[in-house]
């Protein structure tokens, strides 16, 4: 079942490499659906306390977690955001299913059980501890072993689907995969 | 002057995209974010957006009412500007971003708007009083 899979996908994935599409959907505003708005790229991750989005479509950004720093490089705007991990975006679904070293680190952020098949995956419900957080409820899904799909729906009722495609457990990823060098020119913000 | 970009969705006045306000000598206190704007000076909403494409928060207004929403707790003010501090750490001339989205050169106190890349989607403010300096780049996803 889907609890069997994290586990094995905590004990045996120490890195991953996969392509991603993103499709957010808004809540309703004032009883009307709101138009899906859809991205892509691609992403990386190697235990513990490493990750890296690559957003190619509709822009380019891109978030790269190297442990201590989360750095964020919006390509148009030419600027750089960086913060203490920690407290930043770490504790994102995606980022702390790639980068937390154990089941336990998971556990400690979420209440975890098996939840029933579908499209084909195996799904595990995750239920933020946090009482005061961003997130109403996650919903991360399997092939086999290998994460395939996040369903995250916020506190303000916006859901954000996350499709991974083609991933690699374990590759060889080329060193300083997850280092960040600001560019040259770019405007560095530490807020 | 510049033909501005047609609103999104073709309600009423709805843009999207992303904005970053840099304070200069202070960059602890700049800000960026997704966001979208919809509405208009006297009642309107500001949804600003994390990387990941999460909602940070929900700013909306009538006249003499704001309310501040962050997901964790609900704010509420009679000033807009108020909530408009809290939310980004800084004064936003919100009424004016409204006329220079459509292309129409808005005098905020203060304020100097760059409405020269609107065709393309990119507007800057510069803020040269009250020191310090701070800049107002928006990217609109057209």
């Amino acid at each position: 079942d889907g609890l069997k899979s994290l586990e094995n996908f905590m004990k045996t994935a120490h890195s991953g490499r996969a392509d991603f599409t993103q499709i957010v959907t808004a809540p309703p505003k004032d009883g009307q659906a709101q138009r899906p708005k859809q991205s892509s790229g691609s992403f990386a991750f190697q235990r513990p306390g490493r990750f890296k989005f690559v957003y190619q479509k509709p822009f380019e950004q891109t978030i790269v977690a190297d442990g201590q720093t989360l750095w964020l490089y919006d390509v148009d705007l030419n600027q750089v955001t960086q913060r203490a991990q920690a407290q930043a975006l770490g504790s994102t679904p995606a980022a702390l299913l790639a980068s937390a070293p154990d089941m336990a680190a998971l556990r400690a952020d979420y209440a975890l059980e098996a939840a029933p098949e579908q499209d084909g995956l195996q799904w595990v419900q995750a239920t933020p501890k946090a009482r005061d957080g961003q997130l109403k409820s996650v919903r991360v899904g399997f092939e086999g072993d290998k994460l395939a799909a996040l369903d995250i729906l916020d506190s303000f009722g916006q859901r954000s689907q996350i499709r991974f495609t083609g991933m690699q457990l374990n590759p060889a990823l080329p060193a300083g995969s997850f280092q960040f060098k600001p560019p040259a020119g770019a405007d560095l913000l530490k807020p | 002057c510049a033909q501005p970009p047609r609103p999104a969705s073709g309600a009423a006045d709805h843009w999207s995209g992303r904005l970053a306000l840099q304070i200069e000598d202070a960059s602890a206190q700049s800000f960026s974010a997704g966001f979208e704007l919809q509405g208009s000076p006297d009642a309107g909403a500001l949804t600003l957006f994390n990387p990941l494409g999460n909602i940070i928060a929900e700013l909306q207004w009538t006249p003499g009412r704001a309310i501040l929403n962050n997901g964790g707790e609900q704010r509420q003010s009679a000033s807009l500007q108020t909530l408009v501090q809290a939310l980004t750490g800084s004064e936003l001339p919100i009424a004016a971003l409204f006329g220079w989205l459509k292309g129409e050169p808005v005098q905020a106190a203060g304020w100097q708007a760059d409405l020269s890349a609107l065709d393309k989607g990119r507007l800057t403010a510069t803020r040269h009083q009250p020191a310090p300096q701070a800049v107002l780049r928006v990217i609109l996803s057209l």
